[in-house]
């Protein structure tokens, strides 16, 4: 149940997402995939959000991170509300806490990898020291030796570092990646998981929804998302 | 067939934006292929039209007053000819209204016959006395229609009963005001006279065939008359048609670039978007669709667009030309086309369509021959990624993004870049025109007044304030003597004549010695003489001089037919030739102060006119319909951007929704297109102003040498203009497509 989720909850609340409603289509073809979700999730916790194709998974990922606007609701990000603001103060909401993966890297093809990580520092308000951040990232997630390829010189694995890497750049609280290893081989998905979880111990909340159980075993917390609401696993 | 349509419009529905930019393209072309159709088409057929409906004469030949007789007996002789009629033409006649008066005007007495002109409202001249015909341009600028009342001196009141229009000159205010009366208006004491005097005779020639030997024939039988002069209907039109030769070129190529523009853009577009539907051109192929079917699709969606927006286009284009092309064609005495120009411009309609749909059903003849298998991968769409070198910036990615398709940055560059030129050019020339209207020295004359003092005056001349020098001046009019009907306006000074005249040399070279003389080009075409020839001179004191000539002279005075020769040359032959003091002005002396001291010396004094000052008009209305088509060549430039930018904006449509995602707001969308712009602009603006300066205004230049010298080079200030105008519009371009790519929801960018 979703007032038990948000009972079991450790009291720093990275993220959190109260009676969020949204309806997707319009006239005859609309829908309502979220029917007043409400979802929290700690610093440091990985919770993975499990769902059948078109239960609206994407669509929380997509209100947590700013990237839409509940049609009722409200969404926070540590203290800051991102429901109620501006267009500019959600821009900068998205920059300096939110980091995103998606399913198919969405690389710019004309960048490398490291420029690919390098460009939300370029961004204006971005932190001050993302390029030795970047620089540091390419070394930890082990992609140096290929960081000046183009991403169709990479292998999807290796993409979904970069993605990685340009997710932390400018040193979210939290990370939001929507299906991280749908593209991927099991064994880059695993090298992804592993990666996504030791990012908690560096104190980020990370999110990620999946319909994939393998992906699923890495979290701290399970939720599954149907009719339009969340349950526990 | 229904369903074709239905789909295409579907399809079209779905991606309503890009359907409407596109429209905005194909009818911005139509417009300027409209305006070129209805200018060029009226240019070049207004005078084949009016010389019709005015019953123009092959031949007309004016020479000194003789009687009627004399006249008469040597033109029956003519061979083949149809029909003459005769002439008095009164010059410099003095008549006007209440509110306008000429003192310059030219009365036409006409005798019985065929009259030359085309009546554009009441009717022709009757017996009756007090009748006066009007031509259309002193009837439009003196607001005088029939019934209204003129004065006419030494006739009196007369009523005009008609308006004429006749091309075998430029109307009023062009050249002189004109009117007709009837030999019955004559005061009695000279209408008494069995045997009037004329000095105009009309000629209809029986076949073209025979007009040679008409025109040969008349100018043999033409001995004795003075000063004849012969104007031939085809003499009329090469001098309208040289004119009118320039505006048309440049429409034209104006209308290509807009086309070309729309082209090029239409054919991104339409591949863009073949690119986005290959996995539906994927499906459609793989549950039986032919190739026939996928190119009509595209073709159907074309051609809905197309369509209605050419449609829209040429009527735009209808709407703002016929005005300035009508009002150009009456200053010429010529005709607008009427309904002789629907047939062009459903050409141009029809072309505005099919290119747009030719394009677009080219990509999707290109994609539909893949194998359905790779069409369902998308398969174009991955892997295209380019390596390339250069700041990853917002700046620099747009200028990535943008030279990642090579293709369609060259285009655009092209596209962009001759636009720019072309703009340059038309401002270049609308100030040089300007300048022909207001400066004497652009044609050539270097002196600004010109009095009538003996020639031993001019050292006291020279002494006067405001004066920079004055030199002798000889002018007389000479008959060629080989062939006398030929009239030469023959003009020596003392020394090197280029001081105070410098017509542009067109071939050969300046004369030095006293046998030797230069020649317009009129003259050279007329009589055949070139660098070498000899040309003989009957001069007013019957004295016949040969001079060589060495070169050819560009002038529009006189028609060309125009000789310089040394001083000593020519009072060689005629000591009594006409002398006058031409008059230099120190820059910013005052032309008034100079004018009274000269006169206090006895003098009579005109100041310079430049060829163009007299058609003020003309050049005014040329200066506009450049500088609207800069204006509208603008616009191409801006849609071009605007559609640049916005393929740039659709196709990295997942590009920038990653980078919202992570937090770009509006300015970075717009600093990462303006990097898309930058790009293209720069270097178009460096290829616009070097296609300018390197070739199109050395082209034009060449070409207009024949009449003027003229700088085409634009200016460093036509320059600057530009490009800030560029960049403004860039800036413009910039905005409106981030401001459309901001709005879009993120979510519907993020790829999947």
């Amino acid at each position: 149940m979703p007032g038990d989720d948000q009972a079991a909850m450790p009291a720093a609340v990275a993220v959190r997402a109260v009676g969020l409603q949204k309806t997707v289509g319009r006239g005859r073809a609309a829908r309502q995939v979220l029917a007043g979700v409400d979802f929290a999730v700690a610093v440091g916790e990985l919770v993975a959000v499990l769902g059948r194709s078109g239960s609206g998974k994407s669509t929380l990922l997509h209100l947590l991170g700013g990237l839409d606007r509940p049609d009722a609701g409200t969404v926070t990000i540590g203290d800051e509300p991102l429901t109620g603001v501006s267009d500019r103060a959600l821009a900068q909401i998205r920059l300096r806490r939110v980091g995103f993966v998606f399913q198919s890297f969405a690389l710019v093809e004309e960048l490398s990898g490291e420029e690919n990580v390098l460009l939300p520092t370029r961004l204006p308000g971005a932190p001050k020291d993302g390029t030795q951040r970047a620089q540091r990232l390419i070394d930890e997630l082990g992609i140096r030796p290929v960081a000046d390829r183009v991403p169709h010189e990479l292998s999807g694995g290796e993409q979904q570092r970069f993605a990685i890497a340009r997710a932390l750049v400018n040193d979210p609280d939290v990370v939001l990646a929507d299906e991280p290893t749908g593209n991927l081989d099991q064994s880059a998905a695993a090298d992804v998981l592993t990666l996504l979880r030791a990012l908690t111990a560096q104190r980020r909340a990370v999110v990620v929804v999946t319909h994939e159980r393998d992906a699923a075993a890495a979290a701290d917390r399970v939720v599954h998302l149907a009719g339009g609401r969340l349950v526990s696993a | 067939m229904t369903a074709l349509w239905l789909d295409a419009a579907r399809s079209l529905r779905a991606r309503r934006r890009r359907a409407l930019l596109s429209a905005v393209g194909v009818a911005l072309a139509a417009a300027m292929l409209a305006t070129a159709t209805v200018v060029g088409y009226g240019l070049s057929t207004g005078f084949a039209r009016s010389a019709r409906d005015a019953d123009l004469p092959d031949v007309i030949a004016r020479f000194d007053d003789e009687p009627l007789s004399r006249v008469a007996a040597r033109v029956r002789a003519l061979p083949d000819l149809a029909a003459a009629s005769f002439r008095f033409e009164l010059t410099n006649a003095s008549f006007g209204t209440r509110q306008h008066f000429a003192t310059n005007g030219v009365i036409e007495v006409l005798m019985p016959g065929r009259r030359g002109y085309a009546l554009l409202a009441g009717h022709d001249l009757g017996s009756s006395p007090g009748e006066v015909l009007v031509e259309q341009g002193v009837a439009r600028a003196w607001g005088l229609h029939v019934g209204s009342a003129l004065f006419l001196q030494g006739l009196g009141r007369q009523h005009v009963v008609g308006i004429t229009e006749s091309p075998d000159n430029v109307a009023f205010p062009l050249a002189a005001p004109t009117v007709y009366i009837s030999r019955a208006d004559v005061p009695l004491q000279y209408r008494r006279d069995p045997d009037p005097d004329v000095n105009e005779v009309q000629l209809w020639a029986r076949s073209q065939a025979g007009l040679n030997v008409l025109l040969a024939q008349a100018r043999e039988t033409a001995y004795g008359l003075h000063d004849l002069s012969f104007v031939t209907r085809d003499g009329v039109r090469i001098l309208v048609d040289q004119a009118a030769g320039i505006v048309i070129a440049l429409l034209v190529a104006l209308s290509v670039i807009a086309l070309l523009t729309a082209a090029v853009m239409l054919a991104a577009s339409a591949r863009a978007d073949v690119q986005r539907q290959l996995v539906t051109i994927g499906v459609r192929r793989a549950v039986g669709a032919t190739r026939g079917r996928i190119v009509s699709l595209g073709a159907a969606e074309a051609a809905l667009v197309a369509i209605p927006a050419a449609t829209v286009g040429v009527l735009i284009g209808l709407l703002a030309a016929a005005g300035p092309s009508n009002a150009l064609l009456e200053l010429l005495n010529e005709r607008g086309p009427g309904r002789a120009l629907v047939a062009p411009l459903i050409g141009s309609w029809l072309l505005a369509v099919a290119i747009p749909i030719a394009v677009s059903a080219w990509p999707s003849w290109r994609a539909s021959a893949r194998p359905p298998v790779t069409l369902l991968r998308g398969a174009e769409l991955r892997g295209g990624g380019r390596r390339q070198r250069g700041s990853a910036g917002l700046l620099g990615l747009g200028i990535r993004l943008a030279t990642a398709r090579r293709g369609r940055l060259l285009a655009t560059l092209a596209v962009l870049g001759t636009s720019t030129a072309f703009i340059l050019l038309m401002l270049a020339l609308a100030s040089e025109l300007s300048v022909l209207a207001n400066d004497p020295s652009a044609l050539g004359q270097r002196y600004q007044l010109l009095a009538g003092l003996p020639a031993s005056a001019a050292s006291q001349v020279r002494s006067l304030p405001g004066v920079a020098d004055a030199q002798a001046r000889y002018e007389l009019t000479a008959a060629d003597s080989f062939a006398l009907g030929e009239t030469i306006d023959v003009i020596a000074y003392p020394g090197d004549h280029t001081q105070f005249e410098d017509p542009p040399l067109a071939s050969g070279r300046r004369l030095r010695g006293d046998r030797e003389a230069e020649v317009g080009v009129g003259l050279a075409q007329v009589l055949g003489l070139s660098s070498g020839s000899t040309l003989a001179l009957a001069l007013p004191s019957g004295v016949d001089e040969r001079f060589r000539v060495v070169g050819t002279v560009s002038s529009l005075d006189h028609d060309g037919r125009i000789a310089y020769v040394s001083a000593t040359g020519l009072l060689a032959g005629d000591p009594s030739a006409p002398e006058q003091i031409a008059v230099k002005l120190t820059p910013g002396a005052s032309s008034g102060s100079v004018t009274r001291e000269l006169l206090a010396l006895g003098a009579s004094v005109n100041a310079t006119a430049t060829v163009t000052g007299k058609g003020r008009s003309l050049v005014s209305a040329l200066t506009a319909i450049l500088r609207a088509v800069a204006i509208v060549d603008g616009f191409v430039c801006l849609y071009t951007l605007v559609q640049a930018l916005a393929l740039t904006a659709s196709e990295r449509r997942g590009t920038i929704a990653v980078l919202r995602a992570y937090g770009a707001g509006a300015g970075s969308v717009a600093r990462l297109l303006a990097g898309a712009a930058l790009a293209v602009v720069l270097p178009a603006a460096v290829v616009g102003v070097a296609l300018e300066r390197l070739l199109l205004g050395p082209s034009l230049a060449n070409i207009a040498e024949n009449y003027a010298t003229l700088s085409l080079g634009a200016s460093v200030g036509v320059v600057a203009l530009v490009l800030i105008g560029l960049a403004l519009l860039a800036g413009a371009a910039v905005a409106w497509v981030a401001r459309q790519a901001a709005r879009e929801s993120i979510v519907a960018g993020l790829p999947t």
